[in-house]
């Protein structure tokens, strides 16, 4: 047999090496092996530029919401038994304690224990509402009354702003000289996970969008979980092929691309008019994020459901399950993770959402963390929108611990998704 | 035209099929097939691949319901009862005729699960002691007992392809079939195992009516004792598996036996 006219054949001399050791074809070799190299370098370029900037972004928000997390108080010692301000431990446990404090003139005794320790100044640099602070500290240790303890008090905002070389030069010298007589300084700031908004920066908590945020998306997943799931199972399980499920298939697909505030114009214009006393609450928003992440987890799960090999549902068939039998014994299993890590993806999505939730009325003031699914709340992005907006300074770092408390949030419910599906997660 | 040899006409016929016919949508794929599968024998079906004998498999025990483009006319029989017939219920059929796959299918649950999960559905055995019973009897039929009795927990998934094709065997054999198809089930095992499984067949062919699809005729020739010849749709020629490979009538059966086309 005669060697075949290959195109880098040189002329007619006779092949003594192969068409694979020609000089033409090792430079060939070498630009495949340069492409490669080339390809990883750009590869690991990419990786490195998104690690830098996920690193940029969650260090600059560490830096600012570890400050947000803290904030400037002042001490003052009260002597309950000198104070005039009397109280038994039933009076105390009553839920008009608060109430009955304040009647009683707890809030000028505050002051006037301030103003005796740190002067008139500085007395009237505690915050209006710092008062409530003892209240609250009465209220749980009602033996209190009769002893004599010293509270860390939050200050005005600008006194705050003073301690941190801000503001006029009197109040910054004023700040100076109680933080060297070791009176004004900046402590970690629990309560800043246990109370809800308000006014100044220096009384506002977390707590209340927290809550509202963790109701709405038990709302979402509630409703968008097994709708979706059964939504997936239906269709690629039961739904006869044909010009029907094609359009519903590519209704749900162009549904999952839609901007979300258009979600909100229908939860407004549908949920709201069904039921126009529950604007604001948890149960509305939830509904209208439903909406949004239903075809995410339709989408998911389908493709989840797709995957499942046939050889296993011919298996369960050939033994005699029913088709509902193969599904919930043997389809939905495998498909489960799959369709986790849809639900992953869109709960994720629902939590960062603000757009449709503005439109629904879950823009508002909250003071008091909601009590259920029907009281007025806001959620952890709608009140970081919100503290940005704010003019005062100290709302800066206050944003920037919200940031931190919604990642945390978001990392937590993530990690749990991720902890099920492996632990549901099967090789087949 | 069919031939059918001489010898075939007498037998009891524990499945029958008259004037099958099998289409994907406009295609047929099955074209007037009529046979009688005897209760007491293996019965083999050989041909070149796309000749229709998995898919003339599948329809005794209608699992080309499941393939929405598939169309099944004439009249199939098990027992003397049409099973297309009202009073047949195909989970029912489904549980008298069992089937094993051309690759094992074992679910991803545990050895026991796999063996347990018919009896469960099928509200066989009720009793944890029950089940421990059907589980422990179906893989000692299946010639598996002493290899899996120590790890019933393990996946089935982790056993061999080997252990894996006797593991759905004794999964179709632990709901207690009449019939047991098998759709090529050695095709993807070596030597050795497709050798375990031949001699699996061979003892249950005592118990239950067995057909089995295969593209290997030395396999036909071990296993079976009626042997049926399909080519592009039709049955060409059905017979004792000796005639067929001896003296067999048709000249397309020779060409194909002797390894003509195939």
């Amino acid at each position: 047999m005669s060697s075949p006219a290959l195109p880098h054949d040189a002329g007619d001399a006779p092949q003594t090496r192969g068409p694979t050791r020609t000089p033409a074809f090792e430079k060939r070799l070498a630009q495949r092996y340069r492409a490669e190299r080339n390809f990883r370098r750009i590869g690991l370029g990419a990786v490195v530029f998104s690690v830098a900037v996920l690193v940029f972004l969650l260090g600059n928000m560490l830096m600012n919401g570890v400050a947000g997390f803290q904030r400037a108080e002042l001490a003052v010692t009260i002597d309950f038994a000198q104070s005039g301000v009397t109280g038994d431990p039933v009076s105390l446990a009553a839920p008009s304690a608060v109430q009955t404090l304040e009647m009683q003139g707890l809030p000028d005794v505050v002051t006037f224990f301030a103003e005796e320790q740190l002067g008139k100044d500085a007395a009237a640099e505690i915050a209006p509402e710092g008062w409530r602070d003892v209240a609250a500290a009465l209220t749980a240790d009602p033996d209190l009354i009769t002893r004599s303890q010293t509270f860390y008090l939050p200050t005005t905002s600008a006194l705050a702003g003073a301690l941190q070389g801000e503001g006029p030069a009197e109040l910054r010298a004023l700040a100076q000289k109680l933080s060297d007589q070791g009176k004004l300084g900046r402590n970690w700031d629990w309560g800043f996970l246990a109370r809800s908004d308000a006014t100044s920066p220096q009384s506002v908590g977390i707590w209340g969008a927290l809550k509202g945020s963790m109701l709405t998306m038990l709302v979402t997943l509630v409703l968008a979980f097994p709708i979706g799931v059964l939504s997936a199972l239906y269709l690629e399980e039961y739904a006869p092929r044909g010009r029907w499920t094609d359009i519903i298939e590519v209704s749900i697909s162009n549904l999952a691309a839609v901007p979300s505030i258009i979600f909100g114009l229908l939860g407004l214009s549908v949920f709201l008019a069904l039921f126009p006393n529950l604007r604001s609450a948890p149960l509305i928003g939830g509904m209208t994020l439903a909406l949004m992440t239903m075809p995410v987890i339709v989408i998911s799960g389908r493709n989840a459901i797709k995957a499942v090999p046939p050889s296993i549902r011919d298996g369960a068939l050939a033994i005699g399950a029913s088709p509902v039998q193969v599904v919930f014994h043997h389809v939905l299993p495998l498909a489960l993770p799959g369709m986790l890590t849809g639900t992953i993806i869109g709960m994720a999505r629902a939590l960062g959402e603000t757009a449709p939730l503005l439109l629904i009325g879950m823009r508002i003031f909250v003071a008091t963390p909601p009590e259920g699914f029907a009281s007025p709340a806001t959620v952890l992005p709608m009140q970081i929108f919100l503290w940005s907006d704010e003019i005062d300074r100290g709302f800066v770092e206050r944003t920037s611990a919200a940031i931190i408390v919604l990642l945390v949030f978001l990392l937590t419910m993530n990690g749990l998704a991720i902890y099920l599906r492996n632990k549901f997660e099967k090789r087949w | 035209m069919t031939v059918i040899h001489p010898k075939m006409t007498d037998q009891s016929a524990k499945i029958r099929a008259q004037d099958v016919c099998v289409y994907y949508g406009d295609k047929k794929a099955i074209d007037h097939v009529s046979i009688d599968i005897s209760p007491n024998y293996v019965t083999a079906f050989i041909g070149p691949s796309g000749c229709g004998k998995s898919t003339f498999l599948r329809c005794f025990n209608r699992m080309n319901d499941t393939i929405g483009a598939a169309k099944v006319t004439g009249l199939i029989e098990l027992d003397g009862e049409d099973i297309h017939g009202s009073r047949m219920d195909v989970v029912q059929l489904r549980a008298r005729v069992g089937m094993v796959f051309q690759k094992p299918n074992p679910f991803p649950k545990s050895i026991y699960e796999n063996i347990a999960y018919g009896p469960r559905i099928h509200g066989l055995a009720e009793k944890k002691a029950d089940l421990d019973v059907v589980v422990e009897r179906s893989l000692t039929r299946a010639g598996l007992w002493d290899e899996v009795k120590d790890r019933l927990e393990d996946s089935g998934t982790a056993l061999s392809g080997g252990q894996q094709q006797r593991l759905c065997i004794a999964r179709a054999i632990a709901v207690d079939p009449e019939v047991i198809l098998m759709d090529e089930p050695a095709s993807a095992l070596d030597p050795i195992a497709t050798a375990k499984i031949e001699e699996l067949i061979d003892e249950l062919s005592g118990r239950y009516a067995i057909v089995i699809v295969t593209h290997s005729m030395q396999q036909a020739a071990r296993v079976s004792q009626r042997t049926a010849f399909f080519h592009l749709g039709k049955m060409v020629e059905y017979g004792p598996t000796s005639e067929i490979f001896t003296n067999p009538i048709e000249e397309r059966t020779k060409d194909y036996i002797t390894g003509r086309y195939g």
